[in-house]
């Protein structure tokens, strides 16, 4: 009969609430990162390359997260995401859930607060490759496919990473619109920035001293990375590459 | 393949590109022209790199295959050409040698061309395993044409392709695109300003002004017209070609075959039975109605007087014709009337200097 282990007292069910708010901020910011790699990229090309007039109105909606409070987009959010909303009821015939305080509210959420993050530099990268450096491989028999894998994309090597980077980031450290959309569920949606919030409320400052520090130091080290690979010179060989 | 064009665009700025051209299925075609003639979007329309607005009327055929009009719109990786850019456009993130598989790699024909071939052609061994921000303007342009070549291309369009580089690295750039020519049977479109280049090379020339053509033809014939040549003043000058016969190491000079007459001329770097050509202005020849004797001038050549200008000013040109081809002279209106010349005449031409095309720089 076993019932107890002598000398091993951290409770087996329950771990550290904040290495739980660690594990679910990661994952969001994995998450929305690979989302905005398959929906932005593609936008990001449409607004490099586009002198359709939608371009003038899509690109600064893309921009409005940038300098809109996170409370507005939550709000908003919000509203949608209620079963009263035409989306929020076809999410929940589709799904049985609601989408207000999940973590895949969260999810979207976060793809559109970080998608100027991700958009913006790689359309800056995008709009560098020279047109006829495409008309010469159009005229060497690349379709527009094999263009953009070929070519585009190796030479936007550094904006990939630059743009993810950004995203991921920027997602990290999202506060106002998780609070509005997300509450403050632990293993759900409690975030490492919340988590944050709390333990200052709370006087923890000893946790709130841990985690702000992590956060800043992991901050900057992603930022020092971004903008050592940006100052390398174009033409130069990468030096960091999109995990393969 | 031959390509023809019937092009009607209208550009913003008010500009229109207003003609009618078909590309000869072997030789090289030149577009010629000031900046603004409209040569550029010309060939960028051949090759769909451009195609107008729903107002332009815009046809153009390859053999039979529409390449578009009103209702087909072929792209350029579907229409078999190759097109060398005044920028080389050179992949940056691949090396030469993954610059030249990515064009073999994407062969719209399978040609005859063997690549050691055009390797040895355009010198190409030394530059393989090069970076390609290591070459020179000229090697880079060198790369840029192996490329198209490797491509399999049906026809070749070249915009200004000596445009980018030095003037001393064009002279040795230009002997390799006339060995393609010699040895390919592959039709290509070459866009210049510099009408030495094209007297170099071309077959056939298209004099391009505002958008439309002004003159067209073989480059030998309308290189001599008195209409292309009124505007010239000093620089007027006839593009002759000749046939080396032999060389006499003695004098350092070589006999040249024109049309069954002797031209003599330090061409050392050519072989026997090459053909070569050469430039001759028309202030450098002068006139006699009888044959010059002991005169220092080498070369004297019996032509016939064809025609020469209307015009008040002291001295005009006078075209001159032996067999195929023509020369131009500039004499002075007072001569012209005193000697009494008149077209069907024969007359000796007295060629005071002439100059190997492209050769002048070279050394």
């Amino acid at each position: 009969m076993v019932t107890s282990y002598p000398g091993k007292r951290i409770d087996n069910d329950v771990i550290d609430p904040d290495l739980v708010s660690l594990t679910i901020t990661l994952k969001l910011a994995g998450v929305t990162t690979f989302i905005l790699f398959l929906v932005g990229t593609p936008l990001a090309w449409w607004l490099a390359r586009t002198r359709h007039i939608a371009g003038f109105f899509i690109e600064p909606l893309v921009a409005l997260p940038i300098v809109l409070p996170p409370t507005v987009l939550g709000f908003y959010l919000l509203i949608l995401f209620s079963p009263n909303s035409g989306f929020g009821k076809a999410w929940t015939s589709i799904t049985g859930n609601t989408l207000a305080f999940t973590f895949e509210g969260l999810v979207i959420g976060s793809v559109i607060y970080s998608l100027p993050f991700y958009v913006q530099p790689l359309q800056v990268a995008f709009e560098s490759v020279k047109q006829d450096l495409l008309d010469a491989a159009a005229t060497l028999g690349a379709g527009p496919y094999d263009r953009f894998f070929n070519i585009v994309v190796p030479l936007c090597r550094r904006g990939f990473v630059v743009a993810g980077t950004l995203a991921f980031a920027h997602t990290v450290g999202e506060f106002g619109i998780v609070l509005m959309i997300g509450g403050n569920i632990p293993g759900e949606t409690r975030v490492l920035s919340i988590a944050l919030f709390d333990h200052v409320e709370t006087l923890q400052y000893g946790r709130a001293h841990l985690m702000a520090a992590g956060l800043l130091v992991f901050s900057f080290v992603l930022l020092l990375a971004v903008y050592t690979l940006n100052r390398g010179r174009p033409g130069q060989p990468r030096r960091l590459s999109l995990g393969g | 393949m031959e390509i023809r064009a019937d092009i009607h665009l209208t550009r913003s700025a008010g500009f229109i590109l207003d003609m009618n051209i078909t590309v000869q299925p072997n030789g090289i075609t030149a577009l010629f022209g000031p900046s603004g003639s409209g040569k550029s979007t010309l060939l960028r329309l051949l090759a769909g790199l451009e195609r107008g607005t729903v107002q332009d009327r815009i046809r153009i055929t390859s053999d039979d295959t529409v390449w578009q009009d009103e209702t087909t719109f072929v792209p350029p990786e579907k229409r078999g050409i190759g097109f060398v850019f005044q920028q080389q456009q050179l992949f940056p993130h691949l090396n030469v040698q993954e610059n030249l598989l990515f064009a073999l790699n994407r062969q719209h024909t399978q040609n005859d061309l063997d690549a050691d071939q055009v390797y040895e052609w355009l010198n190409l061994m030394p530059l393989l395993d090069k970076n390609v921000n290591q070459l020179s303007g000229g090697e880079a342009q060198r790369v840029a044409i192996a490329r198209v070549l490797l491509n399999g291309a049906r026809c070749i369009l070249l915009d200004e392709p000596l445009g980018s580089i030095d003037t001393a690295s064009r002279s040795r750039i230009l002997p390799y695109l006339d060995r393609l020519h010699r040895n390919l049977q592959i039709p290509m479109v070459y866009v210049s300003h510099s009408y030495e280049e094209i007297s170099y090379l071309a077959d056939y020339l298209f004099v391009l002004e505002d958008g439309k053509i002004k003159s067209k033809g073989s480059l030998l014939e309308l290189s001599s017209t008195l209409e292309l040549n009124s505007t010239e003043g000093d620089s007027a000058a006839a593009v002759i070609q000749c046939r080396v016969s032999r060389h006499d190491p003695t004098y350092r000079l070589s006999e040249l075959d024109f049309e069954g007459a002797k031209i003599f001329v330090n061409a050392e770097n050519y072989q026997v039975d090459d053909s070569v050509r050469l430039r001759i202005p028309a202030r450098d020849v002068s006139i006699a109605t009888s044959q010059p004797v002991n005169s220092s001038i080498l070369n004297i050549l019996e032509v016939e007087v064809v025609s020469f200008e209307e015009s008040p000013g002291p001295s005009i040109l006078v075209r001159l014709r032996r067999n195929n081809q023509f020369i131009l002279a500039r004499i002075t209106r007072k001569s012209l009337n005193i000697l009494n010349i008149q077209p069907g005449q024969k007359v000796y031409a007295q060629i005071k200097s002439v100059a190997l095309l492209m050769e002048s720089t070279s050394e």
